[in-house]
């Protein structure tokens, strides 16, 4: 099993986690994954919540550029 | 460092990036400190590319706005973690005139959530004056994992403003996290000399010991010799202080290479401690020293138990 959990952290970070994080348990790789995928999540909750936001900050004339650039 | 304070210092690290606190990380205790920095660096390249062409997107777009405006945005629209995830893909001319607009403590916070590696053309371009408030800020907040990891971006006189702004107690606390600890010694070098006197104070007052020998072990010898001279080693318990430190953290191999450079009269008050020792516990620290090959300083530990200081 732990071995499935070092293989769902490495897909998570896309890129091999350290060999020696291969030594935690189960219950302990899976509480690493949950605390790496939590901020990621954070993060993108973020990003989607200004992009808006932002837009309401921006002077009428510019934001169809603006829209247009970031897509 | 040794490894089980370099192991302590990294989980500080990541748990700062991870928004968790350091105990509820305790089980990486067992992961070695150099592997817990690449799972640190991993996570962050993993956080700062994941919303990468959307960033580089809005970092284009801010260049067909006036600067104050995406100032603005910065701070009330996107938040410190955007605005720090965004800070390397701006221009760094307009990034630092961006945060010369912005309020020092929308700047902290923007430090701390800011990878300093993709940002350090903007970070050394900051003025002196600006980056002392930032670290006041930041001290008041006991970011000491965040300042740890700008030391190293900084240009001399910002570390000399940053350094004005920092008590003993956090000096010692940045110093201990410092993610550049190879530039420990031309840091402790831009301190004036009376600033040795009071940290060794300070942590006699704090019990700061395990920060002492560890900020000791990476100073050169021009440096370390400094601090041994210095006249607060002297006072009646401080060296003995030390020595308990050494023990109840397996800090020997910080301790004893410090013990030629200390007057004869210290080696011998570490000598009457170290002779206070059982002998079962003698006898282990000194496997532990062979299994470090730590030839030299196993027959030195000899010398200091048998009361004949080098």
């Amino acid at each position: 099993m732990a071995k499935d959990g070092f293989k769902a952290l490495a897909a998570e970070l896309r890129d091999t986690p350290p060999p020696s994080l291969a030594a935690l348990d189960d219950d302990q790789l899976k509480d690493l994954l949950g605390a790496v995928r939590d901020a990621r999540h954070r993060q993108a909750a973020e990003l989607r919540a200004a992009g808006e936001k932002a837009l309401s900050h921006i002077p009428r004339l510019l934001r169809g550029p603006v829209r247009k650039m970031v897509g | 460092m040794n490894n089980q304070l370099a192991v302590r210092a990294e989980i500080l690290k990541l748990a700062q990036l991870l928004r968790r606190e350091p105990e509820a990380l305790g089980y990486l205790e067992q992961i070695p400190a150099q592997d817990l920095r690449r799972l640190r660096e991993q996570v962050t390249d993993l956080l700062f590319t994941a919303q990468g062409p959307a960033l580089a997107r809005l970092a284009a777009a801010s260049k067909l706005l006036p600067i104050r405006v995406v100032a603005t945005i910065g701070e009330r629209a996107f938040g410190p973690m955007l605005a720090a995830r965004i800070a390397g893909l701006l221009d760094p001319a307009r990034a630092v005139e961006m945060a010369d607009t912005m309020p020092i403590e929308f700047l902290a916070d923007v430090a701390v959530e800011l990878d300093p590696r993709r940002a350090s053309d903007v970070i050394s371009r900051i003025s002196p004056e600006r980056i002392a408030a930032v670290t006041g800020e930041l001290l008041r907040r006991q970011e000491y994992v965040t300042m740890g990891r700008f030391v190293g971006h900084l240009s001399d006189p910002s570390v000399k403003a940053a350094l004005g702004a920092l008590d003993d107690v956090a000096l010692l606390r940045v110093a201990f996290v410092l993610e550049s600890k190879e530039s420990l010694d031309h840091l402790i070098g831009l301190l004036p000399a009376s600033r040795r006197e009071s940290i060794v104070d300070v942590a006699a007052r704090e019990q700061m010991w395990t920060e002492v020998l560890d900020l000791l072990s990476h100073l050169g010898p021009v440096r370390r010799n400094e601090f041994t001279q210095v006249g607060a080693l002297d006072r009646k318990g401080v060296l003995e202080a030390i020595f308990k430190a050494a023990v109840e953290n397996e800090l020997w191999e910080e301790l004893l290479p410090l013990v030629p450079e200390l007057p004869v009269e210290g080696q011998e008050r570490l000598a009457q401690a170290a002779a206070k020792l059982g002998p079962t516990e003698r006898q282990a620290i000194m496997e532990r020293m062979r299994a470090a090959r730590m030839t030299e300083q196993v027959e030195r530990f000899e010398q200091i138990v048998s009361a004949k200081p080098a």
